[in-house]
């Protein structure tokens, strides 16, 4: 395999292990297939621009500049926002309807909803034209004839480090024990005295925080754009799959699969079509293994 | 002023074509499809380029239909036996790749640039005073039909009233009720004058194609009612509220899921045709997944698993997306390019909120639907 497009898929990849962590986590947790996440994802990627690139906000007569911040501040800043707009969709929507016993279907089209509510409302507020960071140039470093682009490299190394967080914070902190033992079965876990609605805030909160990362990141390797994050719906959904619904870690592989192949697709096939190799794949393990390929909680 | 009329009834008819197959697989049966425009995309690309090849345009739009149906074979084998929500997940992709296709493949859709001058139904047809009255009698036709329509839902509805009161359901209001009905015939009214306004005096292609649409409308409407009011109807009702029920009654709910799903698809195809018909040039960039979730709208503002609540919701719909067309621009408030993502922005207010506080639309019955667990 060419060495280039397994690097650009591993890139691609991680991005789409964080965003996958977060629907897996919530598709696990909180029984809900969100639709809207590829959205959220386009959130923390305009947020983080807007806290990049500052803002002007125009009172009256006087304009008052605020700079903007450093990249990696304007990506947590970012996160933050992200995290408060998962936090309101969850006490407006999500938690009145699990209350009211609704039915995933009717969850289901309200995600969709939201989808399209947040994506023409960035379209409204920003436009539909690309933008960018506010970067400092970096030379792509050349190794054996790979081209390695600094931003992909940070963006590998980042989703390593966010994964591990992530592995600790499941498998050593209290809430992270909490969280698995919600996602396996939410009754013995209510009976065994674990706070379900303090689990479901941390669930968002977590996801909040890797759903802006991978939209920020995202935008580093490609621009911001208002579809950004619909167009990686199929992906995502389709390494939550692979990996088994409800598996941070079968979502991490299954994410890692499905950039590689879509990459590495390119060599025989029409960029335009990555979509569809994601399709294929989904449809593949729909066809010979629909429970996913590790263990599954949902 | 009668141009612009004629323009909307298409719309809406057609809109109304397709959402009606929605409402077949989301309505009666309980299908999540997010990718209705692929099968409008099939039958439009189909119905177009075989036409264009010389093929008669009754056997085209046939054809287009028999392959969207096939699509939903294509897609229902593979995620019907599976949880409801990977046929969403699968349908969108393939609504997706359905456009990427049309929009790379050259050679055969011609890309971006769009396929134009195609062959279009009464084309070159100038009709004489016979042909005049012939149209204006199919036109009668089809209003007596809707009105005794309207009148059998409207003595329904009246009859339950009755029978339902002082239980713990609270039948509709009459006043409401009357209120309802003149609005319906004062719409139905309009439509008909302005038709046979256009048909004498105004004659040209689009006045052929509404009533030509409005034809198809009224066969699939009436084919639909005949289909979902027999056996075959309730066992698709009974899959949607809990399918292990018709599963326990030795029914074959895989195959019966099949069946709506194709027959939802075939239908689209044949709204694909229209909407090809009405826009006179397609390109990919017309079948966006925007267009499903209009269906989405539609169907879920009219009433899930109501054939007459998504005929309710395409007018609606339209009204909705004419008056904001027309009027927000007045207010002056955003600038024009803002005013496209406004309009899709309340389009997802108005689903959310719908599922939230009224999931059973206008005309749905709340007692039928199983809303929650």
């Amino acid at each position: 395999m060419d060495p280039q497009l397994l690097f650009n898929g591993i890139a691609v990849g991680s991005v789409l292990a964080l965003a996958a962590i977060g629907l897996t986590l919530t598709y696990g947790i909180l029984r809900l297939s969100n639709f809207a996440h590829g959205d959220f994802m386009t959130l923390g990627a305009y947020l983080t621009w807007l806290f990049n690139t500052g803002i002007s906000i125009r009172m009256g007569y006087r304009v008052i500049d605020i700079d903007g911040v450093n990249i990696w501040l304007a990506m947590f800043l970012g996160a933050g926002g992200t995290v408060i707009a998962m936090l309101i969709a969850e006490f407006l929507l999500w938690k009145p309807m699990r209350d009211r016993r609704a039915t995933s279907t009717t969850l289901i089209i309200i995600s969709i909803g939201l989808a399209l509510f947040i994506r023409s409302g960035i379209l409204l507020i920003w436009g539909g034209s690309n933008q960018s960071y506010d970067l400092p140039l970096v030379q792509a470093l050349d190794i054996g004839g790979v081209r390695i682009a600094y931003y992909r490299l940070i963006v590998i190394g980042l989703a390593i480090l966010a994964m591990i967080a992530l592995h600790f914070l499941l498998q050593k902190s209290k809430i992270g024990k909490a969280m698995r033992a919600v996602a396996d079965n939410i009754d013995l876990a209510r009976i065994s005295g674990i706070n379900v609605e303090r689990v479901v805030i941390w669930t968002w909160i977590i996801t909040g925080i890797l759903t802006a990362v991978a939209g920020g990141m995202y935008g580093l390797i490609t621009t911001v754009r208002p579809n950004m994050g619909w167009f990686l719906i199929l992906p995502l959904f389709a390494s939550v799959i692979l990996g088994g619904i409800g598996n941070p870690y079968g979502a991490i592989a299954g994410a890692l699969i499905i950039g590689v192949a879509q990459e590495s697709s390119v060599q025989f096939l029409n960029s335009e079509y990555k979509l569809g190799v994601a399709l294929l794949i989904m449809a593949i393990v729909l066809f010979v293994r629909p429970q996913g390929l590790f263990k599954g909680t949902a | 002023m009668v141009g612009y009329l004629v323009f909307l009834t298409i719309s809406t008819a057609l809109f109304a074509l397709f959402a009606l197959g929605l409402n077949l697989q989301w309505g009666f049966t309980g299908l999540i499809n997010f990718g209705h425009v692929a099968f409008m995309t099939v039958g439009a690309y189909t119905t177009v380029l075989l036409s264009s090849q010389g093929v008669p345009l009754v056997i085209a739009v046939i054809i287009g239909a028999a392959i969207a149906s096939l699509l939903g074979l294509a897609i229902g084998m593979s995620t019907l036996r599976l949880r409801e929500d990977y046929l969403a997940i699968i349908t969108i992709g393939v609504s997706e790749l359905l456009r990427l296709i049309a929009l790379n493949e050259e050679w055969l859709t011609k890309g971006a640039f769009g396929v134009q001058r195609y062959p279009l139904p009464l084309a070159g047809f100038e009709p004489n005073l016979i042909g005049k009255i012939i149209m204006i009698g199919l036109l009668t036709f089809i209003a007596i039909f809707t009105v005794w329509q309207l009148w059998r839902g409207m003595r329904n509805r009246w009859r339950e009233g009755k029978s339902i009161k002082g239980k713990s359901i609270q039948p509709r209001k009459r006043i409401g009720l009357i209120i309802w009905s003149v609005i319906a015939l004062a719409l139905i009214l309009t439509v008909y004058v302005n038709g046979v306004i256009a048909i004498s005096n105004y004659y040209n292609y689009k006045v052929g194609l509404m009533l030509i649409v409005l034809l198809v409308l009224t066969a699939i409407y009436w084919g639909l009612e005949l289909l979902v009011h027999s056996p075959w109807g309730r066992v698709l009702k009974s899959i949607r509220e809990d399918e292990e029920i018709p599963r326990a009654l030795g029914k074959n709910v895989f195959w019966y899921k099949l069946q709506a799903l194709m027959l939802g698809g075939a239908i689209a195809g044949i709204a694909g045709a229209f909407y090809a018909w009405q826009l006179t040039s397609v390109y990919p960039a017309n079948f966006e997944p925007l267009v499903t979730f209009n269906a989405w709208t539609i169907v879920v503002l009219g009433g899930a698993g109501n054939n007459a609540g998504t005929l309710l919701g395409a007018v609606i719909f339209w009204a909705y997306d004419v008056l904001t067309r027309e009027y927000l621009p007045y207010l002056g408030i955003l600038n024009p390019t803002q005013l496209g993502p406004l309009r899709i922005m309340v389009i997802g207010l108005i689903l959310m909120l719908l599922m939230v506080w009224r999931p059973q639309g206008i005309l749905g019955k709340k007692e039928e639907l199983t809303l929650g667990r």
